[in-house]
């Protein structure tokens, strides 16, 4: 039977981390970073089709998870999935593919930004129905278990999801099968344009976990090395057979619900805004590397140029994509 | 399947049908066949057509292919399982006149619904026929099967123009537009009847369609037969005509089918009849120019310019009703002059000719009868002409001009007393003064019947037809 | 107690201005509001944000957050909310913002809500009114574009309506608010920014009666949502080519007026069913066999259904391009019907 956790916050011992493992968060924080902010830019130029939900501002909780992941461990993931995908090391050039509609996609250009997905990075997919990666991940790892694998699965969810049926009997089932699933609530404060006041009447999703018997630890989702110790934990304890836990990191989004600029409404104040986004993750962490001496200024802004080339090459390699072939519609509807 | 044995008697097909031959069996001896399956192909002196079972049941034939039987003689049995044939000698053998055994009392079923076989058939000159399915089944829409059936309008007449060959609703109403009466469709029997009811109903002679039915939804019962005294049965459905194969140096050419009928009634014509013929020029420039005028004129499609042919139909039959001793018919009590003029035509088809026939002819005006002449010769030459249209001429005019000869001798047939043969349109000499102009002209040769009808009638009535063919504004009307 | 009045669209008091589909529908939902105390609005983001459509916008204001409830993402609760409070005599609209998320509510959609008042014996009526976004064109791939009308029409207890336009997006909206039964509302989302004329007062559209958008004498064209509006344009490009056809909108497919059609297919003899869903077990198929079962007689060639094909919706625009039935494929269905040689 999993004991109930205490909520604890992050040991703020950061220092301890290797250097390894700062460049390893600030390299995929960047390239998450670098990949939305153009997205957007693309889907405001009118280029993209389709709904675009941008992950700017939470990626140190997929760069913190996906850090202490093996490439066999799966994840699931959400309507906000890129930075999940890029983090796990899906290719950008499939996932601009994808958002353009290509064949050339992560979907052959069949679904999406809603559900980029790559098997061969253990990413089991974005979803567009909120809360339903939660059971699906379950499933994945019973069947590690059940092949005797030792890799664990992942998912992501918003605070919002948690409100969803798919959540709780996902959480349920993980903690009585005693599988390795971690749980990561990616708490942003909003579903859609709600507060999480406005759904539900905790504080805290973490607290969530206890009523499944699970242990649940609470972390600053603007912290990279912080979010990522907690995964660590999370992950070694699963990969052990200790059963699932769940993380809740705080974190926000600085761009709309969907697209970048909210078009109205203005359902959070401009100080809330102003006030995480000098939280912003990346600066943070940048910020602690130069000033411990893990890495110059000099290497960090090579990341960012190498990076921006990168993404400037995968986008032209998406934009000279062939499009599908409306003969294929009825591609992959079924097996064999 | 039957609970008894059902006689499978040869059909009589149109009116003039006196015997067929079993040109094929279609199905082998023992086969289970159920109703509506195609049992025998047909060969009258008409048609060619497919019968099929008027009941399900195991088929005996009792005739073997190739015999020719009267119309109406048992030629087959549908048993049912375990049964025997009721004459236990009735295994397959020629059968003779009212052949037909009756150790039991059988229920008599005449299989009487023609189906023309299907348009692939090697003797099928253009394979452009009745429209078919792949399984040989005449395709046609609900709505036009339902519209057929209220105008009683026989289908395997009609051309189909949707996917398929398919016959549409419309194609219905346009042949509608070109026959509108003279087919002799018999309304199928409601399809509300059980097989056993109409079983009853045609052992009894009772018309299905005179029966009031009384089961929901005007359901026919069996009980309903009662309350009707029997009619007589209705006409066989009329069938088209198939023509037959091009003939080939070596073969022997079957005096059956048409070709038979053709050499029995042509022979039978000139042995019963006195018939002499008269050549007679008539002037055709009138008609030429007003055929080039009405060229130009309707040139938007709207009116059929009528042909040379047709003009000497209307002619003919605007004739005939100044001299109606050429519209008669010789009986044993008389000669009787008929009211109505019924125009046939001869239309060369492969294998022989047929007779199509305009109905009241000289009635019509000229584009009518230069639509119907149209179209009545293309449903012969396709094969998918009903027998219907085939019936009740009371004069003919045929034509060789075509094939260029001037005049000939044309032979009445049986029951008319006259036939109009129309020559070769050429150029003629008129003196006007010591000048000689040149004109149309062509030669009518006039069979008539010596027993009915003197030389001075008969030219009385040529004369006739040349006056109308130089004022042909008359003939438009 | 069902109060259906029919706009009195053709009076000359009434006045009649163009409005959005999504206005209208607004419109008609704050009249019965008005209307009906009891009528109250619960969803996702619904009233603070006035709907990720703005289908509710400005609802909050007037009616307060007594009857405009923002609900947490639990559509099952959502629903079920619904049908406990329509047991109860409220008459309860509730938002579920995309259609396809019925497929984790579906329970109280079709075990609960549609079934109550049978089980009950009569002794109580659900007068619930579910309202959602559906159809594909936007992009919104698999889980965000479907059309499943089918699914709920299949089930006894139900009534689904598919809004045309905007007079129609109102009128049925209100009927279905003013409705004894649980009534699904199915808006499109293409639709939704689309204009027709739609009178100012409250007016009920009768459920379960077709409406003849054209008249025509060659082909009847049945058509679902937003396939009316390409129908009606691919009439219109028939008429130049001299064929005219004749649109139905049957607006509720649950109960479905089939005698409308039946008496245009009588005239036609050839019937066209168009809609965005798949072809296979769609409406169309139901519509089809009704007809072929009542004017079977009076048909000159096989009904023809035009649909989706056997697939999720895709993402990429020129696959959903293909994949969604449109004006040239009526015009096209059409000719094929009246195809001669
Ligand atoms: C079952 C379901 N209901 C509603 C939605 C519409 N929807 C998409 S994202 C979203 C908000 C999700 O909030 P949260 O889980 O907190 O994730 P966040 O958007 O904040 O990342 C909603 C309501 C959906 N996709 N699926
Ligand atoms: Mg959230």
């Amino acid at each position: 039977m999993a004991q109930r956790a205490s909520k604890k916050s992050a040991d703020p011992a950061a220092n301890q981390e290797s250097a390894q493992v700062v460049k390893d968060l600030h390299e995929r924080m960047v390239r998450i970073r670098l990949f939305e902010t153009e997205a957007g830019k693309l889907m405001e130029a009118g280029r993209l089709p389709g709904f675009l939900h941008l992950y700017v501002g939470q990626e140190a909780v997929a760069a913190g998870v996906m850090a202490a992941l093996r490439d066999d461990d799966q994840i699931t993931s959400t309507h906000r999935g890129h930075g999940h995908a890029v983090a796990k090391g899906v290719g950008l050039r499939e996932m601009y593919a994808e958002l353009y509609g290509r064949v050339t996609g992560a979907c052959l250009g069949r679904g999406g930004s809603m559900h980029i997905n790559d098997l061969t990075r253990g990413m089991l997919g974005a979803n567009g129905i909120v809360g339903a990666g939660v059971p699906i991940a379950v499933g994945a790892a019973f069947a590690a278990r059940y092949k005797g694998e030792d890799s664990v699965a992942v998912t992501f969810f918003g605070d919002g999801a948690t409100n969803i049926g798919a959540f709780h009997e996902g959480a349920n089932m993980a903690a009585i099968l005693g599988l390795p699933v971690v749980f990561v609530c990616e708490n942003n404060g909003y579903a859609e344009f709600t507060p999480q006041s406005g759904h539900m009447l905790l504080t805290d999703v973490a607290d969530r976990a206890a009523a499944y018997g699970m242990p649940s630890v609470i972390v600053d989702g603007m912290d990279a090395l912080a979010v990522h110790r907690a995964a660590a934990d999370a992950v070694a304890r699963a990969r052990a057979g200790a059963g699932p836990m769940m993380i809740e990191a705080k974190t926000y989004r600085f761009y709309d619900h969907q697209g970048v600029k909210g078009l109205r409404h203005p359902y959070r104040s401009a100080e809330e805004v102003a006030e995480w986004k000098a939280r912003d993750p990346i600066d943070l962490l940048e910020a602690r590397a130069v000033a411990d001496g893990t890495a110059t200024r000099a290497e960090l802004d090579d990341v960012w140029q190498r990076t921006r080339d990168e993404i400037a090459e995968a986008i032209a390699y998406a934009e000279a994509s062939p499009l599908p072939d409306p003969a294929d519609l009825l591609l992959n509807v079924y097996s064999g | 399947m039957t609970d008894v044995a059902v006689e499978v008697l040869l059909p009589k097909i149109g009116l003039s049908m006196q015997e067929g031959m079993i040109d094929e069996w279609l199905v082998v001896t023992g086969a289970v066949v159920a109703e509506g399956d195609a049992l025998l192909r047909l060969a009258t002196d008409k048609v060619d057509v497919d019968i099929e079972a008027e009941a399900g049941g195991i088929f005996h034939p009792v005739v073997p292919a190739g015999t020719t039987v009267p119309a109406g003689a048992l030629i087959g049995w549908l048993l049912a399982e375990g049964e025997q044939p009721p004459d236990p000698g009735g295994t397959p053998m020629p059968a003779g006149p009212g052949a037909g055994p009756a150790a039991v009392e059988p229920v008599r079923v005449v299989a009487a619904s023609a189906v023309p076989t299907p348009s692939g058939a090697a003797n099928s000159p253009n394979g452009s026929a009745a429209p078919r399915g792949a399984d040989g089944r005449l395709l046609s829409s609900p709505n036009a099967r339902r519209v057929a059936a209220a105008a009683d309008v026989d289908l395997t007449a009609v051309r189909g123009t949707g996917p398929g060959g398919r016959i549409l609703s419309e194609d219905v109403e346009e042949f509608l537009a070109d026959f509108p009466r003279g087919l002799v469709a018999p309304a199928p029997p409601s399809a509300s009847v059980s097989p056993l009811v109409r079983k009853l109903a045609k052992e009894r002679g009772i018309d299905l369609s005179e029966v009031n039915g009384t089961g929901p939804g005007g359901w026919i019962r069996r009980a309903d037969l009662e309350a009707v005294t029997p009619t007589p049965a209705p006409t066989p459905a009329p069938t088209p005509v198939r023509p037959g194969a091009e003939p080939q140096a070596g073969d022997v050419l079957p005096l059956t089918g048409m070709r038979g009928t053709i050499a029995r009634r042509m022979h039978a014509s000139l042995q019963e009849m006195a018939q002499l013929t008269h050549g007679y020029e008539v002037r055709m420039d009138a008609v030429v120019s007003l055929r080039e005028r009405l060229k130009e004129e309707w040139a938007d499609g709207d009116l059929p310019v009528p042909s040379l042919n047709d003009f000497l139909l209307k002619a003919a039959a605007l004739a005939l009703r100044r001299h109606p001793l050429l519209n008669a018919t010789v009986r044993e009590d008389g000669i009787h002059l008929l009211g109505d003029i019924h125009l046939g035509f001869a239309v060369a088809v492969p294998g022989g000719l047929l007779v199509p026939v305009i109905e009241d002819a000289e009635a019509l005006p000229l584009p009518e009868i230069a639509r119907r002449s149209r179209a009545l010769a293309e449903a012969a030459r396709e094969g998918r002409i009903s027998p219907a249209l085939l019936e009740g001429a009371t004069f003919t005019v045929t034509s060789l001009g075509g094939y260029g000869v001037d005049f000939f001798t044309p032979v009445i047939n049986t029951g008319n007393v006259a036939i109009l043969g129309v020559g070769r349109l050429k150029d003629g000499v008129e003196w006007v003064d010591d000048r000689p102009v040149r004109t149309r002209v062509l030669t009518l040769s006039l069979t008539f019947d010596h027993r009915a009808v003197d030389g001075a009638p008969a030219a009385e009535y040529l004369r006739t037809v040349g006056e109308l063919l130089r004022k042909p504004l008359r003939l438009l009307v | 107690m069902t109060i259906v009045k029919e706009a009195p669209a053709a009076a000359p008091n009434v006045v009649a201005r163009k409005l959005t589909y999504v206005k209208a529908f607004n419109e008609g939902l704050a009249q019965a509001m008005r209307e009906d105390e009891n009528v109250f609005v619960a969803g996702e983001d619904v009233a603070g944000y006035g709907g990720v459509f703005r289908m509710f916008d400005n609802l909050l204001d007037e009616f307060g957050p007594r009857r405009m409830i923002d609900t947490p993402i639990s559509e099952a609760a959502l629903v079920g909310l619904g049908v406990g409070a329509a047991a109860r005599g409220l008459r309860p609209v509730v938002d579920l913002m995309f259609m396809d998320f019925i497929g984790v509510c579906l329970d109280q959609i079709v075990n609960q809500a549609a079934k109550m008042k049978y089980m009950f014996g009569g002794a109580l009526s659900v007068p619930l009114t579910i309202t959602t976004a559906s159809g594909a064109g936007l992009g919104a791939a698999a889980q965000h574009s479907q059309s499943l009308e089918a699914w709920l029409a299949h089930v006894p207890g139900l009534k689904v309506v598919m809004p045309s336009d905007a007079y129609t997006a109102k009128g049925l909206t209100v009927s279905a608010i003013r409705d004894d039964n649980p009534v699904v509302v199915m808006l499109n989302k293409v639709l939704l920014g689309s204009t027709s004329e739609v009178p100012e007062e409250i007016y009920g559209i009768p459920l379960g009666q077709a409406h003849t958008a054209r008249q025509g004498s060659d082909v009847t064209v049945i058509a679902l949502g937003r396939m009316v509006g390409e129908a009606l344009a691919a009439a219109d490009e028939l008429a130049a080519q001299g064929v005219e056809i004749e649109v139905i909108d049957p607006r509720t497919v649950q109960p479905l007026d089939t005698e409308t059609m039946f008496a245009s297919v009588r005239r036609t003899n050839r019937v066209l069913v168009v809609h965005e869903a798949v072809t296979f077990g769609g409406l169309g198929a139901e519509i089809a066999a009704q007809i072929q079962d009542a004017a079977f007689d009076h048909l000159d060639a096989p009904v023809l259904r035009i649909g989706a094909p056997f697939s999720p919706v895709p993402f990429s625009p020129v696959l959903e391009k293909a994949y969604v039935p449109d004006r040239a494929r009526i015009a096209e269905g059409c000719r094929r019907l009246l195809e001669r040689s």
